[in-house]
């Protein structure tokens, strides 16, 4: 009995582990074939698989610009929201000023906002301030949605940190930026790599904003331009996968290296 | 599960790592940025004239991004202090792109868009510079086509090409479901006996595709056009002028009626809605359908794929009986333009007259079989058969390309998906003039100051 | 933010309670230093955006040419068919997630023990979720297709009854983009659950099975009992998703078609405010989606804070 019940436990989720991967497997199968191959055997496996899809991504799409303007936009909105969130939830756990409840309270309403509700606004500002088809327009619209979730995720981090570890630092007279540098941050550092990871996978999956801020190809992130050239290139359906498996790589690698931190952080919280 | 993890010691010095490979991962991605985002601001600063060119032309005749590729490469030799970055467009985001530019008027220097209206309407709302602000008359009286952007005496776009779009069969699927290889329908009735025919031998008989709205819109330019005595039964239907709005709609659900009995007989490939006007197209060539409305481009494309001795073009059935239903369809399809923002017009405009020169027309010719929109250009070099017989059709009487007569966001908003309606068997006809009705009013009260612009140019010309 | 932002604690009492630190004398003025750059921040992004979107709702027209039509863009939604379906389509969508909710829990429940392979499966039934939606829509596209992968594939099974075009009927479009929401949210409440079930103490169980309960008893009243309140909270989660973030799925898949059948309020507001460049009728439409959305936001405000109070 428990014999069958595990080989029929086995299959299940055999089963659904190739249901979860086929989709990247035939992205991936595809790159390597050629259109004529592809067109004669769509699932067959690439037989004689080429690296020519790939080349000619390379050669004719601006993939490597558009790879630098994500990672651009990653880095910098990551960085800046993470550290003055830090900041903010320094303040918000260890400061004594009225508000500050107020504001950890509605950053958690925050955090279920869709960004699509200001979309409309953002763009007219950036029209005005003439930041379209410029990357910090999309930057400065990331750092505000990244922040809310990350000062939760710092403030709620911080409360277990042992209060005694903060007064004996203030005790001996260090100033407030002293006590974050040499107390709290070598503490957390783990946890921050955690916020960076779910935060920069955002920023490089997210289409719409992109999309509607970037406008000129040498502007645009690899989802949007990726999302534009679909139009383009979808009779050469090796292409437009080599292209789209590109743009999963990075974040693949970086799971297989880092799941720990991809589970920890997209989960934080939710179960313990 | 226990013993699976490393040791506590190994899990901390790992998380060392890991922190500080991700710290300088993001230090290093930040230095980028910082070296990046300036040379990006000074590359315009530093004397070099950059073209930013939003060009399409592909999907209309395959090759032809290459050809430009080739130009621009050519140019940029010659013209060192220029450099020219083609950003090519596809049939979903051509009038988007451009719409969504226009509103922070940033983006392209020089423009594709479809001629007459996606072209004149930006136009007459000051998103467009005349081209002939910067070319003199002598070259542009070389140009063909150019009434198809003109208004008073500013012709505001540059041609290309011109192309026609034939009904194209396959004579090898013709013999086999025991049709004339050799006569291709002429009349709706032929046309119908011939589907009828294939579908008996187990053969789609029409190929295309409509989750773009491509192929609705194309029925649309050419069949509800056989309807139509004029134009101006269009336009002022959509100007909403007296009581034309009506009897346009009344001849809407006409048109799509037949369409929808074409779905329902089942002529057209049953995968029609979930595939795109160019993926769908490519059934011809895999043998898979044995007709097609498509471009001059498509066909000689085509031709290579399955033996031009295979293939047969004539004009699409005449279906309507209204007085235009005699014309032909060719067009320059799509033009080039200047937009008003760019501060490169002059030099934008020096680079679209290079195109024209003799030789590159020649060229466009011979590397993928377009016809020039230059009068320069010798017609006698067409030798092909296939080519010919195609030339001859685009050259022979008046010409209409429906589509081009709405505006934008009509072809988007109303054009496109009621013909979706039809082919996906989810609206009836009745359902899809409602569409067409709703989006009109809500084009009339969203953009008044289009809408007047419109009628205005409508109306009055 | 998406689905990565909103998560449950508070369960802990010192964070319910923050007045009990000892030493809070004196209001300090530093903290709004440390603050100040976030409020910046938030006031740009969400302050001004909050008011200029109800602002800008009552204008028609674009950029450079707004008229003011009063409340006309809100009585043009109520009676605009492509806004009363796409807002249909946000609902439908909420089916997946009793779907999504009711698998993951089965699988947690089933690799609730240590046996080989764990791991792994649960790390690969995870990684869907970390993939950019517009790759793995664009993947989808070709799977789906009429006539592609997967009708081949059911070809070859002998279930030809079952092909459909999946992107390209009006009837089948949703529960194919549903399907692919649920393939990549799938992992997400795996993964969620699982770390649930590890936390319930082990006594628990243990006591419950000496008393004679057998397995299926065991998962039934003690430990779908002890997680009900991650359950909930995904539960909630989930459902903002699909009414705020499911952009990208339409847009690579369909566009919103065949003829706006598969359009959402995110693709509405999208498709109005920048390809039409109606500012205002997107508005009115962002107007109505933060309202509907507040609605399950409420929900999830009213779910923490009874989770705080349920552990004091």
């Amino acid at each position: 009995m428990q014999h069958v019940r595990n080989i029929a436990r086995q299959l299940t989720l055999i089963i659904l582990s190739v249901i979860s991967l086929y989709p990247v497997w035939f992205m991936l199968s595809t790159a390597l074939k050629t259109s004529q191959n592809y067109t004669l055997n769509p699932t067959g496996l690439p037989l004689h698989p080429t690296m020519g899809n790939f080349t000619a991504v390379f050669a004719d799409w601006p993939v490597l610009t558009w790879m630098r303007n994500s990672l651009v936009a990653t880095a910098v909105s990551v960085v800046i929201s993470t550290v003055i969130s830090i900041m903010a939830a320094f303040a918000i756990v260890f400061g004594r000023a009225k508000g500050r409840e107020t504001l950890f309270r509605s950053n958690i309403a925050l955090m279920a906002i869709p960004p699509v509700a200001l979309l409309v606004p953002m763009y007219m500002l950036m029209v005005s301030a003439h930041l379209i088809n410029q990357l910090p327009s999309v930057i400065i619209f990331y750092t505000g949605l990244l922040i809310p979730f990350s000062i939760f995720f710092f403030v709620n981090f911080f409360r277990e940190i042992p209060e005694e570890l903060v007064e004996a630092a203030y005790i001996d007279g260090a100033p407030h930026h002293r006590v974050l540098r040499s107390v709290i941050l070598p503490i957390s550092g783990a946890s921050t790599v955690t916020l960076v990871i779910v935060n920069a996978i955002f920023v490089w999956n997210e289409l719409l904003v992109a999309l509607v801020f970037l406008q000129s190809n040498s502007s645009r992130t690899l989802m949007a331009g990726l999302a534009l050239y679909q139009g383009r290139y979808v009779t050469n359906e090796p292409l437009l996968m080599a292209a789209a498996f590109l743009s999963i790589l990075p974040l693949t690698v970086l799971y297989v290296f880092g799941q720990r931190f991809f589970v920890r952080g997209l989960t934080a919280g939710m179960g313990k | 599960m226990k013993s699976n993890y490393p040791s506590m010691r190994a899990r901390w010095s790992r998380n060392r790592i890991i922190t500080k490979v991700v710290s300088v991962l993001c230090v290093a991605a930040m230095g980028l940025g910082v070296a990046v985002i300036p040379t990006a601001t000074q590359a315009s600063a530093s004397g070099k004239t950059n073209i930013n060119y939003w060009f399409w032309g592909e999907s209309d005749i395959p090759g032809m991004t290459k050809w430009m590729q080739q130009r621009i490469t050519t140019y940029e030799k010659a013209n060192p202090s220029v450099t020219i970055t083609l950003v090519p467009q596809s049939n979903t985001t051509i009038i988007s792109s451009f719409q969504l530019a226009s509103q922070s008027k940033t983006g392209p220097d020089v423009d594709t868009q479809w001629a007459t209206l996606p072209t004149l309407l930006p136009a007459l709302q000051g998103e467009v510079t005349p081209i002939s602000n910067y070319v003199s008359k002598s070259e542009m009286s070389h140009w063909l086509n150019t009434n198809e952007n003109t208004i008073g005496n500013k012709v505001y776009a540059m041609p290309l090409y011109l192309i026609g779009v034939p009904l194209v069969w396959n004579k090898k699927l013709f013999v086999k479901a025991g049709l004339n290889p050799n006569v291709g329908p002429k009349t709706w009735a032929q046309f119908l006996a011939d589907c009828a025919a294939l579908k008996k031998h187990g053969i789609t008989p029409l190929g295309m595709g409509n989750q773009d709205g491509y192929f609705g819109a194309w029925m649309f330019a050419i069949y509800e056009k056989q309807i139509l005595n004029s134009i101006n039964q269009l336009t002022q239907g959509v100007a909403n002028v007296g009581s034309s709005q009506a009897k346009l709609l009344a001849s809407l659900k006409t048109m799509y009626t037949m369409l929808s009995g074409l779905i329902k007989s089942g002529y057209v490939n049953s995968n029609v809605e979930s595939l795109s006007l160019n993926q769908g197209w490519q059934l011809f060539p895999q043998s898979k359908a044995a007709m097609s409305f498509t471009t001059d481009g498509n066909v000689l494309a085509w031709a290579k794929a399955v033996g031009e001795k295979n293939v047969g073009v004539t004009r699409p059935p005449v279906w309507g009986t209204g007085k235009l239903a005699s014309t032909y369809d060719t067009t320059q399809s799509s033009d080039e333009f200047l937009a008003s923002w760019s501060t490169n017009k002059a030099a934008a405009a020096k680079f679209l007259t290079f195109l024209h020169t003799t030789a590159n027309m020649v060229a466009l010719n011979k590397e993928t079989g377009a016809f020039p929109a230059d009068n320069r250009f010798p017609a006698k070099d067409i030798t092909d058969p296939l080519a010919k017989a195609l030339d001859k059709l685009d050259t022979s009487g008046t010409s209409v390309w429906l589509e081009n007569d709405i505006p934008p966001q009509i072809d988007s908003n109303a054009d496109l998906p009621a013909g979706q309606l039809i082919t996906s068997g989810s609206g009836s006809p009745a359902a899809a003039v409602a569409l067409w009705k709703q989006q009109l009013q809500k084009w009339q009260l969203q953009q008044p100051t289009q809408f007047t612009l419109f009628k205005k140019w409508a109306t009055g010309s | 933010m998406s689905s990565a932002s909103v998560s449950l604690d508070s369960n802990r009492p010192r964070a319910a309670a923050p007045t009990t630190r000892k030493v809070r004398r004196r209001r300090q003025w530093w903290p709004y230093g440390y603050m100040a750059p976030v409020l910046i921040v938030l006031g740009v992004v969400f302050g001004y955006s909050f008011v200029e979107v109800v602002h800008y709702s009552f204008y028609a027209g674009s950029i450079g040419s707004l008229v003011w039509v009063g409340t006309a863009n809100y009585r043009e939604l109520a009676t605009d068919p492509q806004f009363i379906h796409s807002m249909f389509n946000n609902f439908k969508l909420l089916f997946t997630v009793p779907i999504v909710t009711v698998l993951a829990l089965a699988i947690a429940l089933m690799i609730n023990t240590a046996f080989r392979g764990v791991r792994q499966y649960r790390a690969i039934l995870f990684l869907p979720y970390i993939l950019p939606a517009t790759a793995m829509g664009l993947s989808f596209s070709y799977l789906l297709q009429g006539n592609g992968v997967l009708d081949a594939l059911l070809t070859k099974l002998h279930v030809g009854f079952l092909i459909h075009d999946w992107l390209g009927s009006p009837s089948w479009v949703m529960f194919s983009i549903g399907g692919v929401i649920v393939w990549q949210q799938l992992g997400f409440g795996v993964v969620v659950f699982s770390a649930a079930l590890l936390a319930v103490p082990a006594e628990t169980v243990e006591a419950a099975r000496i008393d004679g309960a057998n397995w299926w008893v065991v998962q039934r009243r003690i430990l779908i009992p002890q997680i009900r309140r991650i359950i909930e909270f995904f539960v909630i989660l989930q459902a903002i998703i699909v009414l705020s973030s499911v952009f990208t799925y339409v847009y690579v898949l369909t566009g919103g078609g065949p003829a706006y059948s598969s359009s959402v309020m995110e693709f509405y507001i999208y498709q109005n405010g920048f390809e039409n460049g109606s500012i205002g009728i997107a508005s009115a439409g962002a107007v109505v989606l933060l309202v509907i959305a507040s609605v399950f936001i409420a929900l999830y405000l009213w779910v923490r804070i009874r989770a705080a109070k349920d552990t004091r």
